[in-house]
């Protein structure tokens, strides 16, 4: 989407916002109604009260204070309080312009309704272990994306965001499952989808909810084993009707930039690294000094960068129908150069009551997204020369003049990030349909059918340039288009009954779901012009190419609910799964679970403790599965390439991969054990978890050696080994002070240990491949998934004698290529008098221990205050950039952290000699990269401001809060990488670093 | 009531079962099974050219076959000045360690074309398809599977001997199997070629590049001269001879993109300018060295990345009057190329490769030049045969396909010289014939067992060069997934 095209539709809002307020200003006079709504249960202010007026469409919300006004037509006028977890009730205006209303809560929170896996259940019944994450919380602060806002909100829920614009967090739920995919099965509104989480605007977002033990996910069956997060968008309620209107701008930055060296300290590095190695110095640093500061290429690749959010929102409804329509509006750049995002998202839900027993419904998400991801290379940014300047004289990016020896040979990282364009255009749609029949009380059978189309078109285009020595000689246009098409349809049909003490639930139901996809894609070089970035201006070696992929899944569901009098609960699930991606024989799975709970405050014996309004005690056990494997892994199928011969292009026809027909589901069977407890009103609440996870039969990737003439790269999945994570989970929150001055605080903490428990194979797996030979960790028995292995450095050589007396590192006649003195000495293991390979061992676990988060939220009369800490703790980062930038062994930059380097003996004890080529390989992947991972994060700091009632209400609004909010504020941590928050492997390898952002924002309700 | 309630559930059992059996069976359309393959001809030819394509590769000759001769001195790695090339650079320095990327992708670009070769002979015999043709196809495997191990063997020792297509469940984690069965099988495979394989006269059209009984002949002439065995050295270049062989009457003529698979050439890897195949991928058919090896920034050929540049030990090592040097290489004030001249500052060493480069108006980017590679040329079968007859101590037999060569080369004969100086010329003749075709590094570390080539390389400063070098290590890659492999000596 072009800039014009955003700046017309934030004239748009404008405008329309104008029109709106105008509109309302020449209405005729009504009663004006002002009042306050607090919590019967503890005389706290209520935000979020939705108050409406029978008989007509107008309606307001309560503020943080608690405050509302509203216009009443008439004295005999009925206001309608509701709030999700209260009792609604009804007030006949009168002669009252001023009314305090209590409203009563249900049972408190107990009452909640919690969306389970196809269907709902009171909270109080919940028998497995589900977290829900508050909205209420979230939606006063200023998030791009939905996974930012479930960040620290659920115990056991690991969220790493991504710094790159528009693209997902990752989210773990409960540790590690599997070395194959471990991304939580989305559901959207009662479809599972392969959307990401950016599909959704953040504001249309009702509840959240995270299925976590096997008693709540094997409902899911084949898809529950990595968890399931459950998203329900908002729903319009009858009688209320409501417009909100949310904007906020935001400035992102990096939060942290490390230092690379300047002209002049590198160019006396050059001078050292070519000298020790007897190679020529460059003329052009005999003297270092005078080059000064040079070119900052870091400093050119990051730049602050604003963003905008626009949502604009109706809902309102009578007792037949109701409708919820948002449009949301995301303007995004990126803090590297040429990097971006814009997204335009609808969402439009309705249910009608066609008569009593027939109700009809839809959900449908609308989104359009243009991600720009630039050509950023953050590690070239690092290592690109200061000496180089950024532009020749003649007002061209420059590039190597001389020997790369002397000049290196990056291609100008910011020529590139400004010319080559990379973006990617999406259109999204995530729609469902359902319709619900009650065949006689109780009985209800509901079909839904849902659709989820995905297209998204990629394109690069790189011109041509002649920047000094690096040239490309043809401008290049590659685009790829994408559609993805998936179709789902489910019956299910239940039974609820209740006889004397005795409430029943049953369900069943069956589900077909089938995807396809396409992909065609072209590219062509050579245009005409840098300004014709067309297909058909191209002219030479035009190419094509495409492919389609599908994939089906056929389930049968059940579930029974029991309980007796409130007090012992069951509940039991079962799900068979049939899935195309498995060959003849192992297509089905069998994924059952059951779970107990009892509500020992129902008990007799414990009704003497009056503190305690609710305690319960629930396990579980179920079984689920993981399909992730790809759509034809036990088809053992033949590729086709092409050889020449005499200038004549043949076919070929090669296998790729080795074939497993034998590939079966990966099962997963968990333990869980937890304990609710609500005490002193509510005030304090309080939910533990213990759980125990065993993957058997895990998919694996088989690790092929290359010697069987299979591609180990293309490798099929086995069922190899078994893998365990354990863990506790503890969740507080609390009220602590209620009345005018608030103050609640929830704090969430989850410990979580892995293990591999078995790989039925000696042999452990590599894993943690960056391009280097040498993998950066390893999967074994015995240890966490993915812990990082290699050499461990012992200090420097101070003298060649010490290195004589050492094992041999790199021998050599030759001075100027072996081990010297200010090479990194590496420890000799197994006492064999030579370091080679056998002398690496584990060196650190990338996988956090601890997960934890503190929110403290405050609220004094209209002023709102939301401080939020999160972090993980235990784990270790491989900082990959560092084998790089300092590696001080040719012509590229380094960090400050190379001025401490070996100069003599004495000089340094943990930076080596500068030397070229590094004859001694002291950048070998050892513990000399690792670092620790740990960090605590102002994540959020939000200060909000409700404007008074009084101020606000001539021009029709219900309420104004205006507010101001920082995201990544301050990072706690000894991680000298950019962020560290590099992703799952724990491996920070030129990833592009979470940005701290800065923002104004504004929720007006009318 | 009633009714509903059942016209109801029957319309919902219906839902449950409407879905039809093959709901769940997918396969993928975009490839097909070997089930449903090899039954016609043009199944088996298809097979047969897919066992070929790993030669191109960057693992093998588009890269990692010419870079050895940067190892034997003859050049430096030139580009090598950024992080690029530093394998290479190490293993010039001979500090070769086990994560290597260059001796890793030797390791890894000979295994998929042997396991394409042994799916052709496991089922290509049993195929209902014309007898020329399928004697043909399996010629072309036996050929193909003995030149992989030939690699493998030369560059690393003992390695396994995998015979048939493996499966999950079978044994994927072979020993090392000893360097001398690894011959002998390599010299069945090239028997049992020259017994199947047509002669090279027999093909035409697409098909003249194609592995051909002369190919077969030569390379077990090659395979004898790297164990000495010298008598059969001499019989099957004489075979080879009868097939029709000649050198070609310029020198300039093997390194021309529009005469390629001449009748010089015996064996040849094929590359095409018809781009469209991502140059970085395994499917990319065009050429790198012209890319790899054009002078850095000049204006002479598309890309231009400097590499392989000759060291002055090596251009002082031609006779004078040699017409191969302006073919083999730039120096300033040599012949232009394209009406160019060349700078010595484009290099190093003050000197760039040229053999094969390849002119802007046959390949105009980067990723696009038809060039072949050769593997034999007739004049190295004619260089073996001195070779050989020169051990055999029929020396003066020997001047005559010396002489072939050295005439061709504008050189006056050599007459009279005593074994060991014939020896010595007949090196030094393959060192400039054969310059840069990744022929050199074997010469080096065959002759004398080795010691020829850790005394030459001494000679020119290497001194890090030590016996162990004369193998590449087993990559620690490859261990790490099969630790039934044994490291080999001093790594």
């Amino acid at each position: 989407m072009s800039k014009k095209h955003s700046s017309n539709l934030i004239r748009y809002f404008a405008l329309f916002l104008f029109l709106f307020i105008a509109s309302g200003t020449i209405m005729a006079q009504k009663i004006s109604v002002t009042g306050k709504v607090t919590d019967a249960s503890n005389g706290l202010p209520l935000f979020g009260v939705s108050i409406g007026i029978t008989g007509t469409s107008s309606g307001t919300i309560s503020d943080v204070a608690g405050q509302f006004t509203i216009q009443a037509p008439s004295k005999v006028s009925v206001l309608v309080f509701t709030s999700v977890g209260y009792t609604p009730q009804q007030i006949v205006v009168g002669e009252n312009t001023q009314l305090n209303i209590t409203m009563v809560p249900e049972m408190t929170q107990l009452e909640q309704i919690v969306v389970v896996g196809y269907g709902t259940q009171r909270k109080k019944d919940l028998t497995g272990s589900i977290a829900l994450v508050s909205t209420r919380e979230i939606k006063s602060l200023a998030l791009p994306s939905v996974g930012d806002a479930l960040q620290g909100r659920a115990a056991g829920v690991q969220v790493i965001s991504s710094g790159t614009p528009g693209t997902d967090a990752t989210i773990r739920i409960r540790g590690v499952g599997t070395i194959n995919n471990n991304n939580p099965l989305l559901v959207i509104d009662g479809v599972p989808v392969s959307s990401g989480l950016n599909t959704l605007n953040m504001n249309d977002v009702e509840s959240m909810q995270v299925l976590k033990d096997a008693s709540a996910t094997a409902i899911y069956g084949s898809r529950g084993a990595n968890g399931v997060v459950i998203i329900t968008t908002k729903r319009g309620k009858a009688d209320q009707s409501h417009l909100a209107f949310n904007y906020f701008f935001g400035m992102q930055k990096a939060t942290h930039v490390v230092d690379m060296l300047n002209a002049g300290e590198f160019a006396a590095l050059h001078n050292e690294i070519m000298a020790n190695a007897g190679q020529p110095q460059n003329p052009a640093y005999a003297d270092p000094a005078s080059l000064g500061e040079g070119t900052d290429w870091l400093g050119e690749m990051f730049d602050p960068a604003p963003m905008q959010n626009f949502s604009l929102s109706y809902s309102g409804g009578n007792e037949k129908t109701n409708v919820y329509v948002s449009g949301n509006y995301l303007t995004q750049d990126g803090v590297v150069t040429n990097t971006g995002y814009k997204k335009l998202t609808l969402q439009f839900n309705s249910d009608t009551k066609i008569f009593d027993k027939l109700k009809f419904g839809n959900s449908l998400t609308l989104n359009n997204d243009n991600k720009t991801s630039g050509n950023y290379s953050i590690r070239n940014a690092m290592l690109a020369l200061p000496t180089q300047p950024l532009y020749q004289e003649n007002g061209i990016y420059s590039g190597p003049i001389q020997q790369p020896m002397w000049d290196g040979d990056i291609v100008n990282p910011i020529g590139l990030a400004n010319t080559v364009d990379n973006s990617t255009l999406g259109y999204n749609l995530i729609g469902s349909l359902y319709g619900e029949y009650e065949i006689i009380k109780n009985l209800k059978i509901k079909s839904t059918l849902g659709l989820q189309a995905n297209f998204w078109n990629s394109r690069t285009w790189a011109p041509d340039y002649h920047w000094n020595s690096s040239i490309n000689e043809n401008s290049y246009l590659y685009e790829r288009y994408n559609k993805n098409l998936t179709w789902l349809w489910d019956n299910m049909i239940t039974y609820e009954k209740a006889i004397d003490k005795h409430n029943i639930a049953l369900m069943a139901g069956m589900s077909a779901q089938e995807n396809e996809s396409h992909y065609l894609n072209g590219s062509k070089i050579s245009f005409a012009s840098n300004l014709t970035q067309q297909m058909d201006n191209g002219t030479l070696q035009p190419t094509l190419g495409g492919s389609t992929y599908s994939w089906s899944l056929l389930s049968y569901i059940g579930r029974a609910n029991y309980n007796y009098n409130g007090k012992y609960l069951a509940t039991a699930t079962v799900r068979y799964d049939g899935s195309s991606r498995f060959g003849e024989g192992n297509k089905w799975g069998l994924f059952p679970s059951g779970s107990l709970a009892w509500r020992i405050s129902e008990e007799e014996f414990m009704k003497s403790l009056t503190f305690l309004n609710s305690m319960k005690v629930r396990a579980g056990y179920g079984v689920t599965g993981n399909q992730e494997i790809g759509d034809y892994s036990f088809a053992s199928a033949l590729q086709t390439i092409r050889y020449n011969f005499n200038n004549s292009i043949v076919n070929a026809v090669v296998p790729q991969m080795m074939p497993n027909p034998n590939v079966q589901w990966e099962e997963q069977r968990q333990a869980n054990i937890g304990f609710d407890a609500s005490m002193f009103k509510s005030r304090i609440e309080v939910t533990v978890d213990a759980y125990i996870k065993n993957t058997d039969n895990m998919l694996v990737p088989m690790s092929v050696p290359v010697s069987t003439g299979y591609s180990d790269v293309y490798v099929p999945y086995i069922n190899a080994g078994e893998m365990e994570n354990k863990g506790i989970e503890f969740t507080i929150d609390s009220r602590n002070l209620v009345g005018d001055f608030t103050w609640n605080t929830s704090f969430n903490f989850s410990y979580n240990h892995n293990v591999v428990k078995s790989l039925n194979d000696t042999v452990p797996m590599t894993s943690g491949s960056i391009g280097l030979n040498y993998n950066l960790a390893l999967i074994q028995a015995g240890h966490p998934v993915n812990e990082f292995y290699g050499f461990i450095i012992d200090g420097i050589f101070q003298t060649q004698s010490e290195v004589d007396n050492h094992a041999v590192q790199v021998p050599g006649n030759d001075p100027y290529s072996r081990t010297s003195a200010g090479d990194i000495k590496f420890r000799d293991l197994n006492n064999d008098g030579i370091i080679n390979d056998l002398d690496r061992a584990f060196t650190g676990n990338p996988n956090p221990s601890f997960i934890f988060a503190l929110n403290n939220s405050f609220a004094y009369k209209g002023f709102d205050l939301s401080v939020f800490l999160q972090g993980v703790a235990g784990n270790k980062i491989f900082n990959a950039n560092r084998l790089y930038t300092e590696a001080m062994s040719v012509a590229q930059n380094q960090t400050t952290a190379t001025l401490d380097r070996w100069t003599g003996e004495g000089t340094s004890n943990s930076m080596p000699r500068a030397v070229f080529n590094d004859p001694n390989k002291n950048t070998r992947p050892s513990d000399r990269y690792v670092e620790d991972g740990s960090y605590l994060r102002i994540k959020n700091l939000t200060l909000g401001y409700t404007l008074p009632t009084e101020w606000i209400k001539k021009a029709h609004f219900s309420s104004v809060r205006v507010y101001a909010s920082g995201l990544n504020i301050h990072t706690f941590t000894k991680y000298t990488g950019f962020d560290p928050e590099v992703g799952t492997s724990g491996i920070d390898n030129n990833v592009y670093p979470v940005t701290a952002t800065y923002s104004f924002g504004i929720n007006l309700g009318f | 009531m009633k009714i509903k309630i059942y016209i109801s559930l029957v319309l919902f059992i219906t839902l449950f079962v409407s879905c039809s059996k093959d709901f769940l069976e997918k396969s993928p359309e975009y490839s097909v099974n070997t089930e449903n393959f090899y039954q016609t001809e043009a199944d088996a030819i298809a097979a047969i050219n897919g066992a070929y394509q790993p030669l191109q590769w960057p693992k093998l000759y588009n890269l990692r076959l010419w870079t050895p001769d940067i190892m034997a001195g003859n050049s430096i790695v030139g580009a090598g000045g950024g992080s690029d090339g530093q394998e290479t650079q190490d293993q010039a320095n001979f500090v070769t360690t086990t994560d290597n990327q260059g001796v890793l992708d030797l390791w890894r670009g000979p295994w998929p074309g042997i396991l394409r070769c042994n799916i052709i002979l496991q089922k290509v015999p049993g195929m209902a398809i014309s007898e020329s043709i399928k004697n043909r196809v399996l010629g072309e495997a036996y050929f193909l599977r003995a030149q992989y191990y030939f690699i493998l063997v030369r560059f690393f020792g003992d390695v396994p001997l995998v015979l048939m297509p493996v499966e999950p469940g079978d044994d994927l984690r072979p020993f090392r199997t000893s360097k001398s069965e690894v011959y002998d099988q390599i010299i069945s495979d090239f028997t049992k070629a020259i017994e199947l394989l047509p002669a090279r006269e027999s093909y035409s059209g697409s098909d003249l590049g194609r592995a051909s009984k002369g190919s077969a002949e030569g390379m077990l002439a090659k395979v004898h001269l790297t164990l000495g065995n010298w008598q059969l050295v001499v019989e099957h270049c004489n075979e080879a001879a009868t097939l029709g062989y000649a050198l070609n009457p310029s020198y300039a003529s093997n390194f021309d993109p529009s005469n390629k698979n001449t009748v010089e050439s015996l064996f040849e890897v094929q590359y095409a300018s018809n781009g469209g195949y991502d140059f970085w991928s395994n499917e990319n058919q065009a050429s790198w060295l012209s890319t790899f090896t054009g002078p850095r920034g000049s204006d002479l050929a598309a890309g231009g990345w400097g590499w392989n540049q000759p060291t002055q030990e090596f251009i002082d090592s031609y006779e004078a009057g040699d017409q191969r040097k302006d073919v083999t290489v730039f120096y300033e004030g040599g012949p232009q190329f394209d009406g160019k001249d060349y700078q010595k500052s484009y290099s190093m060493t003050n000197y760039n490769l040229r053999k094969f480069i390849v002119s802007k108006s046959v390949s105009p980017s980067y990723d696009n030049s038809p060039m072949n590679f050769p593997v034999l040329r007739y004049a190295d079968v004619l260089l073996m045969k001195a070779e050989a007859l020169n051990e055999l101590g029929r020396t003066s037999e020997a001047e005559t396909p010396l002489n072939d060569v050295r005439s061709r080369a504008g050189l006056t004969a050599v007459s009279g010289l005593s074994k060991d100086a014939f020896r010595e010329k007949v090196l030094h003749e393959r060192r400039i014939e054969l310059a840069f075709e990744g022929q050199r590094w074997f010469d080096l570390v065959r002759v004398n067992s080795g010691a020829y080539g850790i005394d030459f390389l001494h000679s020119i400063g290497k001194t890090n060069m030590s016996q162990k070098h004369l193998l590449f290590p087993i990559p620690q890659k490859e261990r790490d997934a099969n630790p039934n492999l044994t490291q080999n000596s001093g790594y």
